[in-house]
């Protein structure tokens, strides 16, 4: 037969208090190897009179304490390893290049998808220019009219800098919703795919009927292989995410979104130093006339290769000169 | 007293002993968000007016500014409003400084702490969440979701659970005047857990209560508990004080 409860609370109070006062202390990071291992026995008894109170004294608010209370330690002993700079150099040297090689069909469709509204976009516009009315914003559409570029208008009204600026914040607004936007099935990462390849081929397809080409040419050719690139990857994670919802395996969806959720991040979180980085490259060189159109041409393929490059080859060596330490160095 | 009909998350231990931890709803959720969107905010007000009393023309300061300068405050200023979760949900145990005010924490669904992975998913999603404005997605994924989470939370496999603050003193504080413990109240049958819960709830109202629901509780709380003879009975009722210093006495009478 069990204690009266109070009793048992004031029996085994102490130790509560005691644990409550070293976990206080393992926060702030101040404990010395004897109080770990006062910490762990504190928990274990902690944890035994929790099972004790869900049988005698169930629904109690000793019992909510003691819930609590071992859910604490619980937390302070069972930690995920702390995430060094050592991790975030292995992240880029090999996790994030070996996740996209391992998930390089989704990136393709997100890409064939980008590709089949850039077709649609151009064949559209080309083959019945009305279409355009649709497809191009009717701001561009005025500039086109007029024979001029739009970009260079932004130019003259605001300096680069504010143009930068608000191109590096467009940019990770897209690239965030393509992938996020993969939650509604990946629904919304295939909309936001074939809208923007529709939208690019439209544009592209109507100042190479007013013979602009090579004006557009002169703007996107700097950035536009690595940006498109890091839309194309944002939306392959978009897609990971939606398979998972569609078709879970044979876990329950819940976990199955969940573990396809981390690994999809890591390529969302590996492009974000990329697309800082072409933010300013379209800020700075694209606009103007600072440069030439085929320095600009030549600075985005190389770019673009250099980007790919990265992605298909670093750490394949060292993963398969090491294939089995590498789980655990990681 | 009871919360069973809350929802909670069920955690097993390797000690094999399960946790249930009461899971935070849309209320505390959203007064957690107010207050963070609140701070940032005022931040940002308060760090634009620091800057326009060191210089005087702010708008030419900005636009003299290298373009790099520039770009770097930009990004970073975005960055900021998603850094600032994430770094407060990854190194400080789970809470930015909302979620502190209000006592709720991330965890993940086994019950241990976010990591930077998790915490990136479910802040990029507020993104998503926030559509078509103010957090409407989220809001409806947190109503219809059991454990209330919005899609950010589902799928990053996350859940905000509630500490709540309890007393333990209650169980064994003694009476400000303990007058005669020792009323006969040894007797009798040994109460079961949730009659000494009820009992210790009632004590620690009962000095807010009105005059006559003190005394009608108090009568009602004495013939449930108590098996006494009528006299006795008469005597433990004729005060309060004297109703509630015998109620003290027979929650605490297994000692």
């Amino acid at each position: 037969m069990a204690a009266p409860l109070p009793t048992f609370v004031a029996q085994h109070r102490a130790n509560w208090d005691a644990l409550e006062a070293l976990l206080a202390r393992q926060r702030e990071g101040t404990l010395t190897l004897q109080e770990l291992r006062t910490l762990d026995s504190l928990y274990r008894r902690a944890a035994s009179d929790l099972a004790h109170a869900q049988t005698f004294y169930p629904d109690t608010d000793a019992h909510r304490f003691l819930n609590q209370l071992c859910a604490r330690a619980y937390g302070a002993i069972y930690q995920p390893p702390r995430e060094r700079w050592a991790h975030v150099r292995a992240f880029f040297r090999r996790d994030f290049p070996r996740t996209l090689r391992r998930e390089l069909r989704y990136v393709g469709a997100s890409g064939a998808l980008f590709i089949l509204g850039l077709l649609v976009g151009a064949l559209v516009v080309l083959w019945e220019p009305r279409g355009a009315e649709l497809l191009v914003p009717s701001g561009v559409r005025q500039y086109v009219a007029q024979g001029r570029m739009w970009t260079d208008d932004i130019l003259s009204v605001a300096p680069p800098d504010t143009v930068s600026s608000g191109i590096a914040t467009n940019n990770l607004t897209v690239t965030i919703l393509t992938f996020a936007l993969g939650l509604f099935y990946g629904l919304g990462t295939m909309f936001v795919l074939v809208n923007n390849g529709v939208q690019i081929g439209a544009i592209t397809a109507l100042c190479a009927r007013e013979g602009m080409a090579g004006g557009l040419l002169d703007f996107i050719a700097a950035h536009g292989p690595v940006e498109l690139s890091i839309i194309v990857i944002a939306g392959g994670a978009g897609l990971m995410v939606g398979q998972a919802l569609v078709d879970p395996g044979e876990l329950p969806r819940g976990q199955a979104l969940a573990l396809r959720g981390r690994e999809a991040v890591k390529l969302v979180l590996g492009c974000a130093p990329f697309l800082a980085c072409i933010g300013m490259v379209e800020g700075y060189v694209s606009p103007g006339d600072l440069f030439p159109t085929w320095a600009k041409a030549a600075l985005g393929l190389s770019q673009g290769g250099l980007f790919w490059a990265y992605l298909l080859r670093a750490g394949r060596a060292e993963a398969e000169a090491t294939e089995a330490p590498a789980v655990s160095a990681s | 007293m009871s919360t069973v009909s809350t929802p909670h998350l069920a955690v097993a231990t390797p000690e094999r002993v399960a946790l249930s931890l009461p899971v935070a709803g849309i209320g505390y959720r959203c007064l957690a968000w107010l207050v963070d969107a609140t701070l940032l905010f005022f931040f940002w007000v308060v760090a634009y007016f620091l800057f326009t009393l060191l210089v005087s023309d702010v708008l030419g300061v900005f636009q003299g500014l290298s373009g790099l300068g520039q770009t770097l405050l930009v990004v970073g200023v975005f960055a900021t409003q998603w850094l600032y979760w994430t770094v407060g949900e990854v190194f400080f145990h789970g809470q930015t400084l909302g979620k502190k005010a209000l006592r709720i924490r991330v965890v993940r669904l086994d019950g241990s702490p976010v990591g930077v992975y998790e915490s990136a998913v479910r802040n990029l999603c507020r993104a998503v969440d926030f559509l078509p404005g103010l957090y409407a997605t989220g809001c409806i994924s947190m109503l219809l979701t059991p454990q209330h989470r919005r899609l950010g939370d589902l799928l990053a496999g996350t859940v905000l659970v509630r500490d709540e603050r309890i007393d333990l003193d209650k169980y064994t504080a003694a009476a400000p005047g303990d007058a005669g413990p020792g009323a006969g109240a040894a007797t009798g049958r040994m109460l079961a857990p949730d009659e000494v819960e009820l009992v210790l709830a009632f004590l620690t109202r009962a000095p807010g209560l009105q005059p006559d629901a003190r005394r009608r509780m108090g009568a009602r709380l004495v013939e449930k508990v108590g098996g006494l003879a009528d006299e006795e009975k008469a005597a433990v009722l004729a005060s309060p004080e004297a109703t509630e210093a015998y109620l003290r006495a027979r929650v605490r009478a297994g000692r």
